[in-house]
């Protein structure tokens, strides 16, 4: 992180927005109950408690994960970050929560720090991860034991690592779709939203 | 805050209950705007709506309204409460068609019944009532609903026995009451792996233990009786003699380890079935307060109150372990000084269960009261169209249905049929 309070460099933001998916996703996948409560534990982040897995394959899958994100961030290449949730038993997709990017590329060439406090960069982080609790209240009950998946959407011409592999958008037909907060490190833009199966009622 | 999304949910996020099915999110923007200044013109409208579709119905699927009035009113009262109707509208629904099977196996039908039963005070004794009466006795919706609500009741061995109970049903469709069996099943051990982990955290052997050092608590109104507590092979030698007290004696629950539910056994063991109340009359009133058998007079004893009036508080709560987050833009309230004693507060005590009239109950009233009907020996019989006005959630008047009537005649009429159809009802 930057050593100033006062500023933000390229490097700084990648890293916290890196942060914001860690603890997002771990998040996501506490609440939605993809994996067990027991298996997450009690942490203070963003002055506020979040659960953290203690799967350690999980962990390690997670950390893989953020690390290439983070590289990506750095170079500026990603456009979205979604996190997929499918039926385990008929892969259909249940539900998408997706994080549009938008990155500012000139902070490439230009070095010098933006003027943001990483107080206020929290503060907006903790809104949006604030929401994605509260959206139990409209989700439908995820019933069957159920997958997760994570799709990084980049700049086409990106070489594809190790262990990752070409996928398709994986979109929910007849969703709902339900804009949630954003946050901007004033370098990168995060634009969060989650989609779900459609109620059949009228 | 942050720009960006509509954030009126977020804001009443506390107010809105969750459902199964998830929520139209429009649907909920619209309910919560509309929420400041009472019922909306539209949506009293859209309620009038269903409740003349409910009386004028006459195609062959009256219960589709029904289930479309209902799952309306679950989308616009997001909070539910007394204004939604809810709790009536279900309990009208579901005695609407008790009597004749068409919909018993219907999973629309047996749905309803389940949300019925969870806003019962008492929604074990529902699903008792649905299998007792065939309803939805082949549906895995069922079993899968009763099983659940054993299981946050903390009995997961009865969880079990009625999972056991669909298959023994062929309870349709197999496959998801098989997935959700399998779920419980993996819950369950994973409890008994976290507990047995915490017991092999300390050393010690736990065997059965007779209490020592303890109090021993008597038995019995009006003998004091000490509790026999017997461990290992003592205990069985109870069971051979000849046993004059009438009080249970295995009193070992205190230490006893707990029990790996083993299905295999028990099915050797053999009558673990539930069985079957008849449920033909409504159970005996014993929800009614202040009625006492007759007894003697002169061996009553009044019931003396503790030194310290009716009920200890509980002390309070420890400090919290986690830190709570405040603003650092918030001021600290000055504090007043507190000169109640907590503890002597009496003020707020917990609130009684209100026993006196259940759903449930009076849906068994009904239904007795249409058996008696049956067999003649209703004396009353009222000679206006009682039902149709009484029902859906609300009570509508003869001259109301008439003008509905009269107004589907004149749409007719405006098409270009003659219709000869009495507008009297």
């Amino acid at each position: 992180m930057t050593s100033t309070l006062k500023g933000i460099t390229l490097k700084g933001s990648a890293e916290l927005v890196a942060e914001f998916f860690s603890f997002g996703i771990n998040s996501i996948l506490y609440q939605r109950g993809i994996y067990p409560p027991e298996t997450f534990t009690r942490v203070t982040h963003y002055d506020m408690t979040l659960q953290l897995t203690t799967d350690p394959k999980l962990k390690n899958y997670l950390t893989n994960v953020v690390s290439q994100l983070k590289e990506w961030l750095f170079e500026c290449t990603v456009q979205k970050f979604v996190l997929v949730i499918t039926c385990l038993e008929t892969n259909e997709v249940l539900e998408r929560w997706q994080f549009d990017i938008e990155c500012d590329k000139s902070a490439k060439e230009i070095s010098a720090p933006r003027e943001k406090s990483i107080k206020t960069i929290q503060d907006e982080i903790r809104s949006v991860i604030r929401q994605v609790t509260a959206t139990v209240t409209f989700l439908p009950l995820l019933e069957t034991p159920c997958a997760f998946d994570l799709l990084v959407y980049t700049d086409k011409d990106l070489m594809v690592p190790d262990k990752w592999e070409e996928s398709g958008p994986q979109i929910i037909d007849q969703s709902e779709e339900v804009r949630l907060r954003s946050f901007t490190t004033s370098i990168h833009k995060v634009n969060s939203m989650v989609a779900y199966k459609r109620t059949d009622s009228a | 805050m942050a720009e960006g999304g509509d954030v009126e949910w977020e804001l009443s996020k506390e107010n809105i209950q969750p459902l199964r099915r998830g929520r139209d999110i429009s649907a909920l923007h619209q309910a919560l705007s509309q929420q400041q200044d009472g019922l909306s013109s539209a949506i009293i409208q859209q309620r009038q709506a269903f409740e003349s579709e409910l009386r004028m119905y006459d195609g062959d699927d009256p219960l589709d309204v029904w289930d479309q009035y209902i799952k309306w009113t679950e989308q616009t009262f997001p909070q539910g409460g007394k204004e939604s109707n809810l709790t009536t509208l279900l309990e009208r629904a579901v005695t609407r068609f008790t009597e004749g099977n068409k919909y018993h196996e219907d999973p629309r039908y047996v749905e309803l019944w389940i949300k019925f039963a969870e806003n019962c005070p008492e929604p074990l004794d529902t699903y008792r009532y649905m299998q007792a009466q065939g309803i939805g006795v082949t549906q895995a919706s069922l079993y899968i609903a009763w099983s659940e609500e054993h299981e946050n009741q903390g009995n997961c061995r009865k969880a079990d026995l009625v999972y056991q109970e669909g298959f023994k049903k062929c309870a349709e469709p197999h496959d998801k009451l098989l997935q959700f069996h399998k779920a419980l099943q993996a819950r369950v051990s994973r409890q008994v792996m976290m507990i047995v982990e915490n017991d092999n955290s300390d050393d010690e052997p736990k065997q059965l233990e007779r209490n020592s050092l303890a109090e021993l608590k008597r038995r019995g109104k009006k003998k004091a009786i000490a509790p026999i507590n017997r461990v290992g092979s003592s205990i069985r030698s109870i069971s051979g003699g000849l046993q004059s007290i009438g009080a249970p004696v295995l009193g070992n629950a205190s230490n006893s380890r707990l029990v790996v539910f083993d299905e295999n056994r028990t099915q050797i063991a053999g009558p673990s079935e539930p069985t079957l109340e008849s449920w033909a009359a409504p159970p005996t009133s014993r929800a009614k307060e202040n009625e006492q058998n007759p007894e003697k007079w002169s061996d009553v004893k009044i019931p003396q109150k503790s030194k310290f009036g009716h009920a200890v508080m509980a002390p309070p709560p420890p400090k919290p372990t986690f830190q709570p987050f405040v603003e650092e833009s918030d001021q600290l309230p000055t504090m007043t000084p507190c000169k109640i004693n907590p503890a002597v507060n009496t003020v707020l005590s917990a609130r009684k269960p209100c026993r006196e009239e259940t759903p449930l109950k009076r849906l068994q009233e009904h239904h007795q009261q249409q058996k008696e009907a049956e067999s003649g020996k209703l004396q009353e019989q009222s000679m206006y169209c009682k039902e149709l006005l009484l029902s859906g959630a609300a009570e509508f008047c003869i001259e109301e249905l008439r003008a509905e009537r009269y107004f589907k005649k004149v749409t007719q009429e405006d098409g270009g049929q003659k219709d000869a159809a009495s507008a009297s009802p």
